[in-house]
């Protein structure tokens, strides 16, 4: 008998099918939580659920319920989730928080899930919920993958969304009409020409268009109008001054050098080198790069010199009693700062105590980017050296020029001692002792020098260790009280060997007081060089005074540098050289000065230290030139110097300075960035609305244009996207008040300096004058009644210096323009990198009632009553509007107009002597247009770009 | 909707709006933007409740003091002649300082070896707590069984601007709101047509820390302290032109929100609406900050009590402004006097001559705006401080090693005193003590950071709490430091 054979269909036994189905589910699950490390390189991905993001799902939780506690500040049981190695570390317990693959072994989640409250994490607050709980067990089943913060990340190249629409003009729609769609938020159609082209010319050079060009835009029928009226802004002069307003903020630019005494600084060739750099459209990298590094180009010329001062409008304390090294690390600080927040979107002043207690850069991190900095000559000196000196009279300049000339014709190619060693000596003078680094020998105790440091029959001083290299010159600026004594420059001691010495002469200057009405005479400051034997190495340097004990002479010394004689010496012609030398260093024709950046040359360079906790006093570690590791890597092949520091921000590696800059620019155009947050794109800053578009926007920065900046604007302005109409919808109100999702045109409050600039603008009397030392338009008496106000008085601007553009009005950081301190600018004591608008009453009364604004508000009634073709009462009040804003008035708004004027003509009429009280002339209808154009432009409309 | 129903979206939508609001834990900040500077006008809505039951919530705890008068010495004025009676330093007058003074210690002028000086007043027991004053304060002398002492206060920074800095904003780089600021930041206002923080400024010159001692730092700027002027316009640009009358202002505002009522209807931009309500109350600060600045209809004996006289720049016209201003609700007073700094290097800044006279300035005024609040019944819920920066040493200034013809003292960060007054504080209370030279604290020492952390205290806030996320962290008044002194408090 054949057996027979039984097949049994196990589906039709529902018990074993049951047990099977168990069975592989069971083992599945078992596989995926079984706490093997490194299970997920063996286990198909589908075997462990659906993947967790580590910066999506994760770091928002670490971020909020863990770091404070577990993070680069306080690293509670040695625990820290800064930096993956941490996370995965072995920790004070001996257990390690997260162990990939084995929910078993991580403590975290023991800790996050245990009953007791004592022990439970985080401690002293609610429990994480369940789903919180779920998706830390789900990531470390998946072998918690890491994933650096977005920033981090260099841009990776997108593709343009594949939308359809006759909306889109160019990408940048295509990712924003994608969102829109997706949100469910149609776009805003065009703004008509007339908000067009107010909005544009606003946002490019910070001015409102003329009529003539309005008239063209709208009569012009083409269909690049809106492109040639782009074009034309962007060649405007006016381009320059609006952006480096903009700049002016971020280089925490001011014309006084803050703190106590905040007396005036000569920086104002900066503020005219970004104008011009901007109109001259040089390509953004070459722009930073000239200011952070200029003086390290090769062969640096002038503007490279001046361009520097970028990093020199940091404060300067003159105050009695302070230490200049501890406010030259003040300054130095804000260098690193400053850099950080403008170009790297890093709030890197975090680290100056302690790891961020954020982002992954570590505390030694920041005194590497410091140590770039460091080697800058300037001290904290009241003269701010280094200054570039730039002669304006014919005479020194080509007093200069002879002797160039001469170097030229007898430093027998000498390839050190060329002529430029000998203009930069004469224009810029480094490296200079200055006199806090002396030690002044007063009957044994040494008392460091302050402004001056002192030299006389009972007080030698002392310099340590000054670096030698065989120069045959002393060069000082100094003032003796008599013509008596021999000063002895000596080394090693004060009766070390003599190495050259000078007898000391007391020069003097008379004027003629106007006050006192009489001859004056003041005992004055001279430069000098006197021949010194050469030596070689770090000696001591001492001065001492001889011959001087009847006549107690004082000398008072600003500071030495030690130079190479000019060649020739003997020679014809030598004497007429070394005289215009001297006159250089000592005549009173009008120069300027600008302080610049300089680094100090071997020998004199500064070790940089980490500090412990952030303080200056207590050194650690020497650090050299470095960026955090998180970043690009430094090549070998950059010097580790400020030039070397901006070639590694503008590697195109570098994931930060593209974004960061095109996002700061298209927040001037829409009021919001696509991270709000400009000052950090840290984890604790905003996400990006638009991340593609930021990382297209960025490469596109870098590759297409070259880091050009007008194609950049001019591709933002002429995207559907910006010349949307800024009517808010009810949906807007509902869906995106704060338009990020940009379905309308931006409608932003102009800035501080357009206010201004506005109202001077269409009332006609503004003046176009560019460039020059800064000037003092109207301001209230009183207003610089401030400590050591002194001599430095708010002196009112004559004739068209009144109505410059703000940009070139005075900036006292302790006393700014009141104007533009109620329309939010800042006192620029730091680099502010976000201005927030607010809108207060202080607002209105300033555009109420400042004077500034009341004679630009009689300029425009001036201008309306000048008006033949209007002479009726509506076609003025249409007139005056459309002067102002740039187009007609809706006729509702005639309405309140006409009513204003009808009252203000009552009032006049009541009272005529209020006329000229109102308006100084005799002159009814212009005191009644004078009120009627107060009214207009103080309208919402005007305040606002639409 | 109308417009008031309008406005009333707009201030709901602030609270979720801006960006910094997020941040703040107990929400508050929305309702001091709109309040602070007059978007709760509308009282008439339910918003006001709305505003007032968020304001009400608002501190940690119950406060003991609602506003504060904080009277800044700015230069700070010698606590060896005023509060710190140290009979020991008048034998040691003359001498030359002990070393041991001198070693590791940094001035401001003094050079080598300074001689000591002894106090250049007489001291007397006071009151029935028999607090110990000068004779240079006679009516302060009257009321010191209101007032708590403390003399033991100490600071980090030994000149003037970064030591203001670092009393009024916790930091002695500049950056940083200041207390002002951080409370009106807190509270809002509790008037509609002021500023809820309020600057007087006496003595000729502006604090050495110019503006940025009641700066705003990163807290929004309409948090600053609004400057109010004796002379001239007692807030920038509140006064009509010439020949502009309040009524064709009012005329003239009420058509610009007139054609911005329009604008709003077409552009549906509810910021045009915040635009209308702060016209609304630029045109009542016109009206309201002329009426609380002018001091002529106080009733004589007014005048007499505090010493005013109506039209100057005085500190005591600024007391009774102070008074009249927190009547109005104003919540933060600062009054700051220039002229104390003592060196000792002229007559005006010399112990014998322009200590004397500053006090003379400041001592009636003072005392009266405390008996002044206190008859008012104010003085329960108002907090009165006094003090300047720092102390000065109990050498004798030596500046440049000469020998000075008036006798003054160097910048001390060591020991100097505050006073406090009304609004929570123990009355006749001294608190510390220093060493018989008056040159440490030898019990209950006090530092700056303490003091902030205690006014925030009485104020209803706890200092480590009370944070504004900036720059990449949570920033407070009180750095990463600050005890309250419960001692002190009632």
């Amino acid at each position: 008998m054949n057996p027979k054979v039984t097949y049994i269909n196990p589906w039709r036994k529902p018990i074993i099918a049951a047990v099977s189905l168990l069975v592989f589910f069971a083992v599945i699950g078992i596989l995926r939580v079984l706490p093997v490390e490194d299970k997920h390189h063996v286990l198909p991905e589908s075997l462990l659920g659906p993947a967790v993001d580590f910066n999506a799902d994760i770091r928002p939780i670490i971020n909020k319920k863990c770091i404070a506690c577990h993070g680069g500040v306080k690293k509670s049981g040695g625990l820290s989730f800064l930096f993956e190695e941490e996370a995965l570390a072995v920790n004070e317990s001996g257990k390690r928080a997260i162990v990939p693959g084995n929910t078993w072994k991580s403590e975290l989640l023991s800790r996050i899930t245990h009953h007791d409250p004592e022990f439970r994490m985080p401690l002293d607050a609610d429990p994480l919920s369940n789903e919180e709980v779920k998706l830390f067990r789900r990531w470390i089943n998946q072998g918690a993958p890491w994933k650096d913060h977005w920033a981090y990340i260099a841009p990776k190249a997108q593709e343009e969304p594949k939308v359809e629409s006759e909306w889109v003009s160019n990408d940048i729609d295509k990712f924003v009409l994608q969102q829109l769609e997706e949100k469910g938020l149609p776009p805003n159609p065009r703004a008509d020409k007339y908000t067009l082209i107010r909005r544009v010319s606003l946002d490019l050079t910070g001015l409102p268009p003329s009529i003539s060009q309005v008239k063209a835009f709208v009569e012009d029928q083409s269909p690049n109008a809106f492109e040639k009226v782009v074009d034309d802004l962007l060649a405007s002069p006016a381009y320059g001054e609006r952006w480096a307003a903009m700049w002016m903020d971020l280089a925490r630019y001011a014309d006084s050098k803050g703190y106590e005494a905040d007396r005036p600084r000569s920086i104002w060739k900066y503020r005219d080198w970004l104008i011009k750099a901007f109109n001259e459209n040089i390509p953004f990298d070459q722009f930073v790069t000239e200011q952070l590094a200029g003086d390290l180009l090769p062969k640096p010329k002038d503007e490279h010199f001046i361009a520097t001062a970028f990093h020199r409008n940091t404060m300067n304390n003159d105050e009695g009693g302070t230490d200049n090294e501890e406010f030259r690390n003040a300054a130095l600080i804000d260098r690193v700062n400053t850099t950080w927040t403008v170009l790297q979107g890093t709030t890197m002043e975090c680290v100056q105590c302690h790891s961020h207690p954020y982002d992954p850069i570590r505390h030694e991190d920041f005194f590497k980017s410091m140590a770039f900095f460091n080697q800058s000559a300037d001290a904290d000196i009241p003269s701010e050296a280094p200054v570039l000196k730039d002669f304006e009279e014919e005479e020194d300049l080509a007093a200069l020029e002879r002797i160039q000339d001469w170097v030229r014709g007898h430093c027998g190619g000498n390839a050190e001692h060329n002529p430029r060693y000998y203009e930069d000596l004469i224009r810029i003078t480094e490296p200079k002792l200055h006199p806090h680094y002396f030690e002044q020998m007063d009957k044994g105790i040494a008392i460091p020098g302050t402004a001056v440091f002192k030299v006389s029959d009972s007080v030698y001083s002392r310099k340590k260790e000054v670096p030698f290299m065989g120069e045959n010159r002393m060069m000082l600026r100094y003032q003796a009280d008599t013509s008596i004594g021999v000063m002895q420059i000596r080394v090693d001691a004060k009766d070390g060997e003599l190495i050259g010495s000078f007898p000391v002469k007391k020069r003097t200057k008379t004027v003629y007081d106007k006050k006192e009405k009489k001859d004056k005479t003041y005992t004055i400051r001279e430069t000098i060089s006197v021949p010194v034997k050469q030596v070689y190495g770090n000696r001591d340097l001492y001065l001492v005074l001889e011959g001087a004990e009847k006549s107690h002479t004082e000398c008072f010394i600003e500071w030495v540098a030690f130079h190479q004689a000019l060649p020739g010496e003997g020679q014809k012609g030598y004497d007429k050289v070394e005289k215009d030398f001297y006159e250089l260093f000592n005549s009173d024709k009008k120069k300027s000065t600008t302080p610049i950046m300089v680094d100090l040359k071997d020998g004199y360079r500064r070790k940089t230290h980490v500090f412990e906790k952030g303080n200056w006093m207590v050194l650690g570690d020497v650090v050299k030139p470095g960026v955090p590791d998180k970043w690009n890597a430094f090549k070998p092949d950059w010097e580790r110097d400020r030039l070397g520091l901006a070639q590694w921000i503008f590697s195109t590696k570098n994931p930060l300075t593209a974004r960061v800059t095109v996002n700061r620019f298209w927040e001037q155009l829409f009021g919001l960035g696509i991270v709000e947050t400009l000052e950090d794109f840290g984890s604790q800053g905003f996400a990006p609305t638009h991340p593609e578009l930021l990382d297209w926007l960025a490469l596109r920065f870098m590759h297409q244009h070259k880091w050009d900046v007008k194609s950049l604007l001019k591709e933002i302005v002429m995207s559907s996207t910006y010349q949307q109409a800024s009517i808010m919808r009810e949906d807007h109100r509902e869906v995106d008040p704060r338009n990020q999702w940009l379905a309308r045109g931006p409608r932003v409050r102009l800035t501080a300096e357009q206010v201004r600039d506005q109202a001077l603008a269409v009332s006609g009397l503004l003046s176009r004058k560019m460039y020059g030392p800064s000037v003092m338009p109207e301001q209230p008496e009183g207003i610089w009644q401030v400590v050591y106000s002194g001599e430095f008085n708010w002196a009112t601007s004559q004739g068209e210096d009144r109505h410059r553009r703000a940009i070139y009005t005075f900036w006292r950081r302790t006393s700014p323009y009141p104007s533009f301190i109620s329309f939010d600018s800042p006192s620029r004591e730091f680099c502010l990198p976000r201005r927030i608008a607010t809108n207060t009453p202080l607002q209105a009364l300033v555009t109420l009632n400042d004077p500034v604004y009341l004679e630009a508000a009689q300029a425009l009634a001036r201008r309306v009553l000048k008006d033949e073709d209007s002479p009726g009462l509506e076609q003025r009040i249409r007139r005056m509007y459309s002067f102002a804003l740039l187009r007609g008035i809706q006729e509702e708004k005639m309405e309140d107009l006409t009513k204003l004027f009808h009252e203000t003509q009552v009032y006049f009429r009541n009272d005529p002597e209020a006329i000229c009280q109102f308006t100084g002339e005799d002159n009814e209808e212009l005191a009644i247009w004078t009120v009627m154009a107060n009214a207009i432009m103080n309208l919402d409309e005007f305040i606002m770009k639409g | 909707m109308n417009l008031i129903e309008e406005l009333t979206y707009r201030e709901l939508q602030q609270q979720t709006r801006r960006h910094f609001l997020k941040q703040c834990a107990n929400g508050l900040g929305a309702i001091a933007l709109g309040s602070l500077l007059g978007c709760g006008a509308n009282s008439s809505t339910g918003q006001q409740k709305v505003l007032e039951d968020l304001v009400n919530k608002v501190p940690h705890f119950a406060p003991k003091a609602k506003r504060i008068i904080y009277l800044h010495m700015a230069g700070a004025p010698s606590q060896l002649e005023l509060f710190d009676y140290k009979p020991d330093l008048s034998k040691l007058d003359g001498k030359d300082c002990p070393p041991s003074l001198l070693e590791g210690k940094k001035f401001a002028f003094i050079q080598g070896i300074p001689k000591m000086l002894g106090p250049q007043a007489e001291f007397k027991e006071r009151g029935d707590s028999g607090m110990v004053v000068s004779d240079l304060l006679p009516h302060f002398s009257s009321m010191v069984d209101d007032v708590t002492l403390i003399k033991t206060m100490h600071t980090d920074e030994f000149n003037h601007a970064p030591a203001q800095l670092l009393l009024h904003t916790g930091s002695p780089r500049l950056g940083r709101p200041s207390m002002g600021s951080w409370v009106t930041y807190g509270l809002g206002s509790e008037n509609e047509n002021l500023p809820g923080y309020i600057v007087l400024v006496s003595g000729g010159n502006t604090p050495d820390a110019g503006k940025s001692v009641w700066g705003s730092g990163f807290l929004p700027s309409v948090y600053q302290g609004v400057q109010c002027r004796s002379e001239g316009d007692p807030v920038l640009y509140v006064g009509n032109p010439s020949g502009m009358s309040a009524k064709l202002r009012k005329q003239t505002i009420d058509a610009i929100n007139g054609v911005n009522e329009k604008e709003y209807k077409t552009m549906g931009d509810p910021e045009i609406l915040t635009r209308i309500s702060q016209y609304e109350m630029a045109f009542k600060m016109q009206a309201s900050v002329p009426e609380v600045m002018d001091i002529k209809d106080e009733p004589d004996y007014i005048h007499e009590m505090y010493g005013t006289s109506p039209g100057k720049t005085s500190f005591a016209n600024n007391c009774l402004l102070a008074r009249r201003l927190l009547e109005k609700g104003v919540r933060f007073v600062q009054l700051f006097d220039w002229g104390w700094d003592t060196h000792g290097v002229s007559e005006r800044e010399s112990l014998e001559v322009g200590l004397r006279n500053k006090c003379q300035q400041v001592d009636r005024p003072m005392a009266a705006l405390v008996k002044d609040l206190k008859q008012r019944g104010l003085l329960d819920e108002t907090l009165v401080v006094w003090g300047g920066e720092f102390g000065r040493t109990p050498m004798q200034e030596n500046r440049g090693g000469r020998v000075w013809p008036f006798k003054g003292r160097d910048h001390h960060t060591e020991a100097f005193p505050v006073w406090m007054a009304g609004g929570g504080v123990k009355g006749g209370f001294t608190l510390g003590e220093t060493d018989e030279i008056g040159y440490y604290p030898v019990k209950d020492r006090v530092h700056v950071h303490d003091l902030q952390a205690t006014i925030l205290h009485l104020m209803g806030y706890d200092h480590e709490k009370f944070t504004y996320f900036a720059q990449g962290r949570d920033f407070r008044l009180t750095d990463v430091s600050g005890k309250v002194i419960h001692k002190i408090i009632a």
